[in-house]
């Protein structure tokens, strides 16, 4: 199931829980009423694992109010903290800053949660990210070896690719594109801020 | 590898009528653009908004959002082939991911299916040109309502498409989209053609933003040559469905109108999935074999063509 397919199933769930908070506020000064609503968009992000996207947001807050400018306010109240609260595919999220990085390592046991990844399986990333739709009589071509079912199905697994069209060849085979979980994974908005490649065409 | 003769459309019959005056004479200045743009427009607006005229207004909004498709993706750097992005498109399984040059073909279809009379069509605009540009919408096309009083339609679409990259030098697509909603508020269509995009380059949109000499009137003139393209299409289009027209009561198939009714909306037709095992859009069965025969059929005729190329995952047009 595609990101774009678990949103809009997600949509009937939301749509009942619209009733149970005061998205107005309107016994609270103007004041108030932001700090409130800024407070509920922090806590929804920061109990949120993945991304949440604009029109999630919107259901906590007052009709018509700018998630925006809610969400510039909680950034500027951020600035100089270790974490940051950034928009990436799709929505927003915390995200601690990547300096940080070591001294996160170096605390805690991320155990199987790393991504850590082999050359190969980067490599196969890569040339999926670039190449998209790639089947894998495509992969082949460029790695000049069978890619293991295994190897993919571990991208898979971490929800960094997923199956894509059809290849028009004999079976069928499904090709491989990435999903907004690569987006986020590797800080890109849109597959545009890939690295440009110098390779002469 | 069949391969296919490449079609030879009689350009006698193809060519759009348009007065002499306007295509022979080369334009030059911002008045001439804007002169002929009105005659253009003219002939266009015609085609698309009277039924009588008997062009597939569906068809031919599918097929300008496969070729705006391509254009956008070179645009945003991609590069994939017209091809690649068809097949990407269509041979992606319900609810799978289509990936970047199928997705480019979906926003570019529904772009084609934004209906500005319906009541929602702002959500619909919002979903397609993303939340970011949300508090952007209602003043670029307030702003091209309001200029258009003193300035020609095409002077609009470059102002949009300046404000949208001024907003986010990235986006395109928005930018195009937003340039062919102005120019179907101007001309009060029901629907959206993806007009803009067809010939644009990279450079003449970093010019624009850069407000380089002249930009205005390249991006102008490339504006009107994808209007003047559409309406040779649109009447090739039209003259396709006659032929169609023509040919169907000798297809004797079970639900061979329904399939017909497919052909003269899709740019593409792949009979296993969108014939077999319902034509697709209707409830009328047809079996895998039917479908082929079909399609088959269409091409003995002489109305339809093989797309691809290939011997299998065939994809049909009408020709």
């Amino acid at each position: 199931m595609t990101v774009d397919a678990k949103r809009e199933n997600a949509k009937p769930k939301g749509a009942g829980r619209e009733d149970v908070i005061d998205r107005e506020l309107e016994d609270l000064p103007q004041e108030l009423r932001w700090r409130e609503w800024m407070g509920r968009i922090e806590v929804v992000l920061f109990a949120s694992p993945i991304p949440v996207g604009r029109d999630d947001l919107a259901r906590i807050v007052g009709q018509g109010v700018s998630v925006e400018m809610l969400i510039e306010d909680i950034q500027g109240e951020l600035t100089g903290r270790p974490y940051e609260l950034v928009q990436t595919a799709g929505g927003w999220m915390f995200r601690t800053k990547t300096q940080f990085a070591k001294a996160i390592k170096a605390a805690a046991d991320l155990g199987d949660q790393t991504l850590a990844f082999t050359e190969m399986e980067m490599g196969v990333l890569c040339a999926i990210a670039y190449h998209q739709p790639i089947d894998r009589a495509g992969l082949k071509d460029i790695f000049g070896k069978d890619v293991s079912r295994d190897l993919l199905a571990r991208l898979r697994f971490k929800d960094l690719i997923a199956s894509g069209p059809r290849s028009p060849r004999p079976g069928a085979p499904h090709t491989f594109v990435t999903t907004e979980m690569f987006l986020v994974t590797f800080d890109l908005q849109s597959l545009r801020d890939l690295p440009e490649l110098s390779l002469a065409v | 590898m069949t391969c296919q003769p490449a079609a030879i459309s009689n350009d006698l019959n193809n060519l759009p009528k348009l007065p002499r005056w306007v295509t022979s004479g080369r334009a030059e200045t911002l008045e001439t653009v804007t002169f002929r743009s009105g005659a253009v427009l003219t002939v266009l607006d015609q085609l698309v908004s009277d039924p009588r005229q008997g062009v597939p207004v569906k068809l031919l909004a599918n097929r300008l959002a496969l070729t705006a498709a391509v254009a956008t993706s070179k645009l945003e750097g991609r590069v994939a082939k017209e091809a690649d992005i068809r097949d990407a498109y269509h041979l992606t399984p319900h609810g799978e991911a289509r990936g970047p040059d199928g997705d480019l073909l979906a926003y570019w279809r529904k772009a084609a299916r934004l209906r500005l009379t319906r009541r929602d069509w702002h959500a619909a605009l919002i979903a397609l040109v993303g939340p970011e540009f949300e508090m952007h919408v209602d003043g670029w096309l307030q702003s091209a309502a309001n200029q258009s009083q003193s300035h020609g339609p095409l002077t609009e679409c470059v102002a949009v498409m300046r404000s949208v990259l001024q907003a986010d030098d990235r986006a395109e697509r928005v930018a195009c989209l937003m340039s062919d909603i102005v120019l179907e508020r101007l001309l009060n269509w029901p629907s959206v053609l993806p007009i803009s995009a067809q010939y644009l380059t990279k450079a003449m949109l970093r010019d624009l933003l850069g407000n380089g000499q002249g930009a205005d009137l390249v991006v102008q003139k490339r504006i009107l040559q994808s209007i003047e393209e559409a309406i040779r299409l649109a009447r090739n289009l039209a003259q396709r469905r006659a032929a169609l027209r023509k040919v169907a009561p000798k297809l004797r198939a079970k639900g061979s109108d329904a399939a017909v009714a497919l052909f003269l909306s899709e740019d593409a037709v792949a009979p296993s999935t969108m014939l077999s095992p319902m034509i697709q859009g209707t409830s009328f069965p047809m079996t895998d074999r039917a479908a082929r025969r079909f399609c088959d059929r269409l091409v003995e005729l002489g109305v339809a063509q093989e797309l691809t190329g290939r011997s299998t995952f065939r994809l049909y047009g009408v020709v």
